[in-house]
C-alpha cells in the first residue's frame, strides 16, 4: 500500500514541475549566458535509498543549448546493465521563447554497447539521445528514473559538468532511513545541506545557484580538485550478491581481500612446482620476484572482460594459468598467487590510474575512486611496484601512469594507503649527444645519441621492436624536419627498476641550413623546440605542472671548409626562475661549433598570479629555441 | 580508379580443380618454423593459410534458400606486436526479420614444446556476443596461451539470409597472407556479377560443374564451383589523404544480377541501368518522395518571394531547406519514412533532406534531379555495371538555363553549389523521372582560396603595427567558419587566437559574413608583432614569414602506394606591405622564386622587394589538382621543401645615413 501512494506521489510532482516552469531564453540573466555555450535552467537530482539493493536515482533537468558546441552538454546519456534498470524517461524540447515544440520518449533513444574500445567485452550498454532542432538556442527539458540493484555506488553530483556551462539551479537530493549510516564527501560546497527528518525518512538537500561559465585554462589543477562536487558512501552496502560494511579504507580494503580476492588465489600444484623450481637458485626474494615477473610476461598478456561483480573481482589465478590472458585484475592476482607459492608477501592495489596524478582520498573511502590495479610487494623495506598488464615495461617501474599517488593496498589485516614513487624532475632525463657534420650546400649528416630515462624513458618505449619502416615513420613526426631521413635506427632497452632506453640513430638531413648568396642560414636546435603556451588573461585558477623533466642537448656541428669561422659570434641565454631553468650556448672551436641546451621544468603548484611568469618563461624558451646563425661564406 | 576494378568473367570451365578447405589441426614444422624473410622481414603475423567456402543451401527449419560461409584460418604469430592478430572480431547484421548467426566456433593455439606441438583449444565460454547496435551484433573471441611463435588456427559457420551480395572475400588485410583461398558454389539458377578490386592480381581461378548441389522443391541444380586463389600478397598499409581503403584493398565482391525461377521464368536484380532507372523512379522511398511537391506547393510562394530570377529561386529554396531539416548524421540515399515526416520532425537522413530540396525546387517549378553517390570513405563505385549497393548518398542537382549545380542541404555552412568534402568522390549518378540516368563528375565547383594582406608600419623598438586581413572562400572558408562557431562568440574565437599566438598582439577584430557564406570570409585584425627588441635598429634580420610559415613538410615519406587525394584544388596568397621607419637598405633577402609542378600541377611564387622605405613580399601557392599520382609523391616533397629552404632565409636590412 505504501509503494502505491509513493508512485502516486512521485507523479504529482513530475507533472507538476512540467507544467509551472517557464523555459524563455530571455528569462537566463545575462551573466549566465556569458562565454556558456549551454545554461543549466534547473536541475533536480534525487537518490531513494529504499534499500541496500533498491536505490532510485530521479533526475530532472532543464537545459538551454544556445549553439551547436552545447549540444554535448544536452546529449542524454544512461548506462544501464543487470543492475541497473531504467524505469522511465520522457521528455520534452521548447523553442527560443519557451514554446513547446516536441516530445520524445524511450523509444526515440538509440541503444547501444557501452564497450570501451579496449575491452573484449563489456556487459555495460548505453542508450542515449539527442534532439533534432536546427535553430538555437533551445531547451531540453527530461525527467527520467533508474533503479539500482545496489548502493554500493551511488550516483553523485557535480552541478557544474563542463567549463562552457552555466548553472541556473541545480538541487541535489539524498533520501534514507534515519537508521541509515551513510558518509558524504564534500567538495567546495559553501554551507551545510538542509536535512529534514521524520520518523521514516531523512532528506538532505544540497543547492547551487548562479555559477558561472569560465573559459579553460590551460596547466591547470585536475577538474575535481575545484568542482563543487558531493559523494555519497552508505555503510552498509549490497552489490551483486555481495554484502559488507565499511566507514574507512581499512575496512573496505578488508572486504576486497576477504570478499573478492581470497578465493581466487589457488594455482594448479604443478604450477606451483614448476614456480618453485623455476627460481631455486635464486638468493634473495628480489631477484626470485623478478624471475618470475619475467615468467608471467612472457605467459601472459592483457585481454580485458568487464562482466557483474567482474568488474571488480579478478578471475581466478588458475584460469589465467590455463588461458594465458586476463585483465589488470586478474594478472594482478595471478602474480601475487606466483609469489606466494615463494613464500613472497605482496599486495593487490587500487589505483586511479594516468598521467594526471590522482590520488585516493585519505579522509573519504569509496569504491570508485580507483580503475587500475597494480601490485605491491613490500620486501622487508625495499618496497618494490609492478605494472602486471604490459609485457614489455621494465621490473619494478611503474611509468608515469601509477606514478607518485596514494593507492588501496588490500591485505589480509584491511586496506591501508599507499604512496607510488615519484618519477622526479632529475631523473626524467632526455639526454641527447650528436655529432653532425655541415656540407657547403647545408646538408647535414651524422650520429645522433639519445638516452632516455625515469618518465621519459616512455618516450619511444613503445618503438621497441616495430618494424623497421614503423620505426623510421614514427621517428619522422617526432623529428618533423623537411628532409629527414634515416640510415640506421637502433633501440635498446636496460630493463631496471629505473629504466634506460638508448635511441641510437644515423641522420642525414637534405638543405638542412638554406644557403642565400654569401650566407648559410643554421637553425642550431634542430630536434628540441620547446612548444609555446598560451598567453592568458585575468588567470583564474592555479598553475599545475604535473610532472617535471630535464633535457639536454648537445649538437656538434663540425663546419665546411667554405664558412667562415671566425666571423660567427658565440651565443648565449639563461633564464632561471621557480618554473625551471633553460641555458643554450653556442661557441666556436676551429671548425666544430657546439651547441649546448639544457631545460628543467619543475613540478608543482603556483598561485594563479605566476602564470603570466611562467608564459613568458616557456615562450621566451620557445624564441631562444628558434636561434639561428646567419654564417658568411667565403667567397 | 578503372585499372584497379575487374570484371571477372563467373563460367569459365576449365579441368576438375583440387580446392579443398585444409584440416584443423594439421599443424607442420613447416609452418612453425616459416620464414617471414620469405614474404615481409617487417611482418609480426602472418596468415599462412586462409580458406574460405561460400554456398546457397536450404535451410532445413524454414525451407528458405541461405548463404552459407565457411572461414578458416592459420596465422603464425612472430612476436608480441602480433598478438592482436589473435584477438578476433566477427560483425554480423541483423535486424527485426533477418539475422546472420555464427556457429561452429573452433579455434586453438599450437606451441612447440619438446618435441610436440601442444595444442591449447579455446573454451566455448570464451566467446562472447555483443549486440552492438540496432543493426550489429559482434562475435568476439581470443587465443588462450600466446607465446611468440604460437600457430593459432580458428574456423566458423557464418550463415545469411542476405544473398544478393553473396559473400565479400578480402585477400588483402592488414597482415600478409602466404595463400588466401575461396572457393564458391554458385546454382545454376543464380547469376552474379563478380568484380576484383585492388592492385594484386589472382594466382589462379578455376570453375568447373559441382552437380546437384541443391535440391530445391525436388528439382536437382547444378552449381558453378569456382575456386579463386591469390598468393604471397602484401599487407595493406592505409596512407594519409586516401580515400576509402576499400577502394584498394584487393577483394572479391559479388552482386546478384538475376534468378532463373523454378518456374522458367526470370527475376532480374541489377542488370542494367535503364532496369534500375525504372526501379528508383517508383521507388517508395525514392522516386516517390522526389515528385512530392505537394509537400511543398503552399510553402514555395513564401519561400521564393523576393526572387526573381530562377537562380535566386533556387538559392531560397536551398537555403530554406538547410534550415528547416536538420542532417540526423546518417547516410542514405533512401528516405528513411517520407519526406513529409521529415518536414515536419524537422530532422532526417541525407536523403531525407536532399530528397525534400529535390521536391521543393520541383515545387519552385525548377528542373530538378537527384544523384545519387559514394561518398570517399565508402569508397568508388563500379562503373561496370550498376551495383546498387555501392552507392550510400543522395544529394540533388537543378538545371537552370544551361548550368546546373550540385546541392546538399546537409551542410548549412557551405555555399549553393559547394558539395561537402565527402562527396568529392569520382563520379555519381543522375536519376531523372522522365530521362535515363547518366553518370555526372563530383568535383568540388570553387577553388579552396586564402588570401592575407598586412599593410602597417615599422616602429623603432622593433614592432610591426598594422592590418591583416583574410579572406577565405571554398573549404577553406568552410573550415574557418566551423572553427569559429565552435567557439561560444567570435570574440571568444579571436580571444583564443590570441593567446596562441605568441608573437602577435590582436588589439582589435571584426570578422564579417561569418553568416553569409555565400561570400567570401573576412576577418580583418589590427595586429601588434614582434620582430626584435629594437636594440640593434643599424642592422638587422628580419623574416618576411610571418604568416601561415610552412615549417613542415606535409610529405615527408620517401615513397608512396596509392594516388594523394587532397579533395579540391586550392590557392593561398599573402602581400605584405611594411612602412620601415627610417632609411634601410636591403642587402639580403630570400631568393624571389617561381617554381611548378609538373604537369600545371601547382605553382609557387615568391617576390620581395624594398621601394620607398616600404619593404613588401608576394607570396603565391596554388595546388591546381584535387588528387596527384603516387608517382608524383616525390614531385610534391621537393615542391614544399624548396619552399620550406627558402623560408628559413631572412631580409637584411642596414640603416642607411
Amino acid at each position: 500500500m505504501r509503494l502505491l501512494f509513493t508512485i502516486l506521489a512521485l507523479f504529482l510532482v513530475s507533472v507538476a514541475s512540467f507544467a509551472q516552469d517557464n523555459y524563455d531564453v530571455d528569462l537566463i540573466p545575462s551573466n549566465l549566458r556569458n562565454r556558456a555555450n549551454a545554461c543549466i535552467r534547473n536541475e533536480e537530482t534525487t537518490v531513494d535509498m529504499r534499500s541496500p539493493d533498491n536505490v532510485l536515482l530521479n533526475v530532472k533537468k532543464a537545459i538551454t543549448v544556445f549553439n551547436q558546441n552545447g549540444e554535448a552538454q544536452a546529449r542524454l546519456v544512461i548506462f544501464y546493465d543487470k543492475n541497473i534498470s531504467i524505469k522511465s524517461i520522457k521528455g520534452e524540447v521548447y523553442n527560443s521563447v519557451g514554446k513547446l515544440t516536441h516530445k520524445f520518449s524511450q523509444n526515440d533513444f538509440a541503444d547501444m554497447s557501452a564497450a570501451d574500445g579496449f575491452s573484449l567485452f563489456v556487459d555495460s550498454r548505453v542508450k542515449h539521445y539527442l534532439p533534432s532542432v536546427t535553430e538555437y538556442p533551445y531547451t531540453l527539458v527530461y525527467n527520467y528514473e533508474i533503479r539500482n540493484k545496489q548502493n554500493l555506488i551511488i550516483p553523485d553530483w557535480t552541478p557544474k559538468p563542463a567549463d562552457d556551462v552555466s548553472v541556473e539551479k541545480s538541487t541535489y537530493t539524498l533520501i534514507c532511513k534515519p537508521t541509515d549510516d551513510v558518509r558524504i564527501k564534500t567538495q567546495n560546497y559553501t554551507g551545510k545541506p538542509e536535512v529534514i527528518t521524520d520518523e521514516k525518512q531523512q532528506k538532505s538537500v544540497w543547492k547551487v545557484n548562479n555559477i558561472l561559465a569560465v573559459k579553460p585554462e590551460p596547466y591547470s589543477p585536475a577538474r575535481d580538485t575545484y568542482f563543487t562536487n558531493i559523494q555519497i558512501a552508505p555503510k552498509a552496502f549490497y552489490y551483486y550478491n555481495h554484502k559488507g560494511i565499511y566507514t574507512d579504507w581499512k575496512e573496505l580494503g578488508k572486504w576486497i581481500y576477504d570478499d573478492l580476492l581470497v578465493a581466487r588465489k589457488a594455482l594448479p600444484a604443478s604450477t606451483i612446482e614448476m614456480i618453485k623450481d623455476l627460481v631455486k637458485n635464486e638468493k634473495t626474494d628480489k631477484d626470485k620476484a623478478r624471475k618470475i615477473y619475467q615468467y608471467l610476461q612472457d605467459k601472459t598478456r592483457y585481454i580485458s572482460v568487464q562482466i557483474g561483480i567482474g568488474g571488480f573481482q579478478p578471475v581466478a589465478a588458475s584460469e589465467v594459468d590455463r588461458l594465458g590472458y586476463g585483465d589488470c585484475k586478474a594478472l594482478v592476482n595471478y602474480m601475487q598467487s606466483l609469489l606466494q607459492a615463494v613464500n613472497i608477501t605482496s599486495y593487490y592495489c587500487v589505483v586511479s590510474a594516468g598521467s594526471e596524478k590522482k590520488s585516493m582520498d585519505p579522509s573519504y573511502a569509496s569504491m570508485d575512486q580507483g580503475n587500475h590495479i597494480i601490485l605491491c610487494m613490500p620486501l622487508d623495506g625495499d618496497t618494490t611496484w609492478l605494472e602486471c598488464t604490459s609485457q614489455k615495461i621494465p621490473f619494478g617501474y611503474l611509468s608515469d601512469f601509477t606514478d607518485d599517488r596514494l593507492v588501496l593496498a588490500c591485505t589480509a589485516d584491511g586496506g591501508k594507503l599507499l604512496r607510488t614513487p615519484k618519477l622526479t624532475t632529475d631523473e626524467n632525463l632526455q639526454i641527447r649527444k650528436a655529432e653532425l657534420t655541415l656540407q657547403p650546400d647545408g646538408s647535414i649528416a651524422g650520429k645522433m645519441h639519445t638516452a632516455y630515462t625515469g618518465s621519459q624513458y616512455e618516450n619511444q618505449e613503445r618503438l621497441i621492436d616495430k618494424p623497421v619502416t614503423e620505426q623510421h615513420k614514427s621517428l619522422k613526426e617526432t623529428y618533423n624536419i623537411d628532409n629527414i631521413d634515416f640510415e640506421t635506427v637502433s633501440f635498446v632497452q636496460k630493463k631496471d627498476i629505473k629504466p634506460k632506453l638508448i635511441e641510437d640513430i644515423t641522420v642525414s638531413i637534405r638543405n638542412y641550413a638554406p644557403v642565400n648568396g654569401n650566407k648559410m642560414f643554421l637553425q642550431l636546435n634542430a630536434f628540441n623546440v620547446k612548444r609555446s603556451v598560451p598567453e592568458v588573461k585575468n588567470r583564474t585558477l592555479p598553475v599545475y605542472i604535473n610532472r617535471g623533466y630535464t633535457d639536454e642537448d648537445t649538437i656538434v656541428y663540425t663546419l665546411p671548409d667554405n664558412v667562415d669561422s671566425e666571423l660567427i659570434t658565440g651565443q648565449n641565454k639563461t633564464f632561471k626562475n621557480a618554473f625551471g631553468e633553460y641555458t643554450c650556448k653556442a661557441s666556436v672551436e676551429g671548425n666544430k661549433l657546439t651547441y649546448y641546451r639544457k631545460f628543467i621544468l619543475n613540478d608543482g603548484t603556483f598561485p594563479a598570479e605566476r602564470y603570466a611568469e611562467f608564459s613568458k618563461f616557456i615562450n621566451d624558451v620557445n624564441a631562444a629555441d628558434y636561434l639561428k646563425l646567419a654564417i658568411s661564406l667565403k667567397k | 580508379m578503372n585499372k584497379i576494378f575487374a570484371l571477372l568473367p563467373l563460367f569459365f570451365l576449365s579441368l576438375t580443380t583440387q580446392a579443398q578447405n585444409f584440416t584443423f589441426g594439421s599443424i607442420t614444422y613447416d609452418d612453425y618454423e616459416f620464414d617471414k624473410k620469405k614474404l615481409d622481414s617487417n611482418a609480426n603475423a602472418i596468415v599462412l593459410k586462409e580458406f574460405g567456402t561460400a554456398s546457397i543451401q536450404q535451410d532445413d527449419a524454414t525451407g528458405s534458400l541461405e548463404l552459407v560461409f565457411e572461414h578458416h584460418v592459420k596465422i603464425k604469430i612472430f612476436n608480441k606486436e602480433g598478438f592482436k592478430e589473435a584477438n578476433i572480431v566477427i560483425p554480423t547484421y541483423k535486424d527485426e526479420s533477418r539475422e546472420e548467426t555464427i556457429s561452429e566456433i573452433k579455434a586453438s593455439t599450437f606451441n612447440h614444446i619438446g618435441n610436440d606441438f601442444t595444442e591449447t583449444i579455446m573454451d566455448k565460454k570464451a566467446i562472447f556476443v555483443e549486440n552492438r547496435s540496432k543493426y550489429t551484433r559482434l562475435t568476439k573471441f581470443t587465443l588462450p596461451n600466446l607465446k611468440e611463435g604460437s600457430v593459432i588456427e580458428y574456423s566458423y559457420k557464418l550463415k545469411s539470409p542476405n544473398l544478393f551480395n553473396f559473400r565479400t572475400w578480402e585477400f588483402q588485410s592488414n597482415i600478409p597472407k602466404v595463400i588466401s583461398e575461396y572457393l564458391v558454389y554458385i546454382p545454376g539458377i543464380y547469376n552474379y556479377n563478380v568484380s576484383l578490386r585492388g592492385f594484386q592480381k589472382l594466382t589462379d581461378q578455376k570453375a568447373e560443374i559441382s552437380r546437384e548441389c541443391l535440391r530445391l522443391s525436388g528439382v536437382p541444380i547444378d552449381c558453378s564451383k569456382i575456386n579463386y586463389t591469390m598468393k604471397n600478397i602484401p599487407a595493406f598499409i592505409e596512407e594519409d589523404n586516401m580515400t576509402a581503403p576499400s577502394n584498394f584493398k584487393s577483394a572479391i565482391y559479388f552482386e546478384l544480377s538475376d534468378v532463373q525461377n523454378l518456374n522458367g521464368s526470370k527475376t532480374s536484380y541489377t542488370k542494367t541501368w535503364k532496369d534500375i532507372d525504372f526501379e528508383l523512379s517508383s521507388y517508395k522511398t525514392l522516386g516517390s518522395q522526389m515528385k512530392r511537391k505537394d509537400v511543398f506547393k503552399d510553402l514555395i510562394p513564401e519561400i521564393t518571394k523576393g526572387s526573381s530570377s530562377d537562380l535566386d529561386k533556387a538559392k531560397s529554396v536551398y537555403n530554406y531547406i538547410k534550415k528547416q531539416i536538420k542532417w540526423n548524421n546518417y547516410y542514405g540515399k533512401y528516405s528513411e519514412d517520407n519526406i513529409k515526416k521529415a518536414l515536419d520532425s524537422r530532422s532526417g537522413n541525407v536523403a531525407d533532406v536532399n530528397l525534400s530540396l529535390i521536391a521543393a525546387l520541383s515545387a519552385a517549378g525548377l528542373d530538378a534531379e537527384a544523384v545519387i553517390l559514394s561518398t570517399r570513405d565508402n569508397g568508388t563505385v563500379n562503373k561496370l555495371y550498376p551495383v546498387m549497393s555501392d552507392f550510400n548518398y543522395l544529394i540533388a542537382k537543378v538545371n537552370i538555363g544551361d548550368k546546373s549545380y550540385l546541392l546538399d542541404a546537409t551542410e548549412p555552412l557551405l555555399p549553393f553549389g559547394l558539395l561537402p568534402l565527402r562527396c568529392i568522390n569520382d563520379q555519381g549518378r543522375v536519376i531523372n523521372l522522365k530521362k535515363p540516368s547518366y553518370w555526372i563528375d563530383l568535383i568540388a565547383s570553387q577553388k579552396s582560396t586564402t588570401s592575407y594582406i598586412m599593410t602597417g608600419k615599422m616602429t623603432v623598438d622593433g614592432k610591426i603595427i598594422g592590418t591583416l586581413t583574410t579572406y577565405t572562400t571554398g573549404y577553406a572558408a568552410y573550415g574557418k567558419r566551423k572553427e569559429i562557431l565552435q567557439h561560444s562568440s567570435p570574440d571568444e574565437y579571436v580571444e583564443k587566437l590570441d593567446e596562441r599566438l605568441t608573437r602577435i598582439k590582436i588589439l582589435d577584430h571584426q570578422i564579417s559574413n561569418l553568416d553569409s557564406v555565400e561570400n567570401s570570409l573576412e576577418e580583418k585584425y589590427e595586429v601588434e608583432l614582434t620582430i626584435n627588441d629594437g636594440t640593434n635598429n643599424d642592422q638587422f634580420y628580419f623574416s618576411p614569414f610571418f604568416i601561415h610559415t610552412i615549417s613542415k613538410n606535409p610529405f615527408n615519406l620517401n615513397e608512396r602506394t596509392y594516388p594523394v587525394d587532397l579533395g579540391a584544388a586550392s590557392d593561398e596568397r599573402i602581400t605584405i606591405n611594411v612602412l620601415l621607419p627610417e632609411k634601410y637598405l636591403l642587402l639580403e633577402k630570400p631568393k624571389d622564386m617561381a617554381i611548378a609542378l609538373p604537369n600545371a600541377g601547382g605553382k609557387y611564387l615568391l617576390q620581395t622587394a624594398l621601394d620607398d622605405n616600404t619593404i613588401s613580399m608576394n607570396q603565391i601557392l596554388q595546388f591546381n589538382n584535387a588528387i596527384y599520382q603516387p608517382e608524383e609523391y616525390l614531385f610534391l616533397k621537393e615542391f614544399y621543401s624548396k619552399i620550406i629552404q627558402n623560408q628559413k632565409t631572412e631580409c637584411l636590412l642596414k640603416k642607411t645615413n
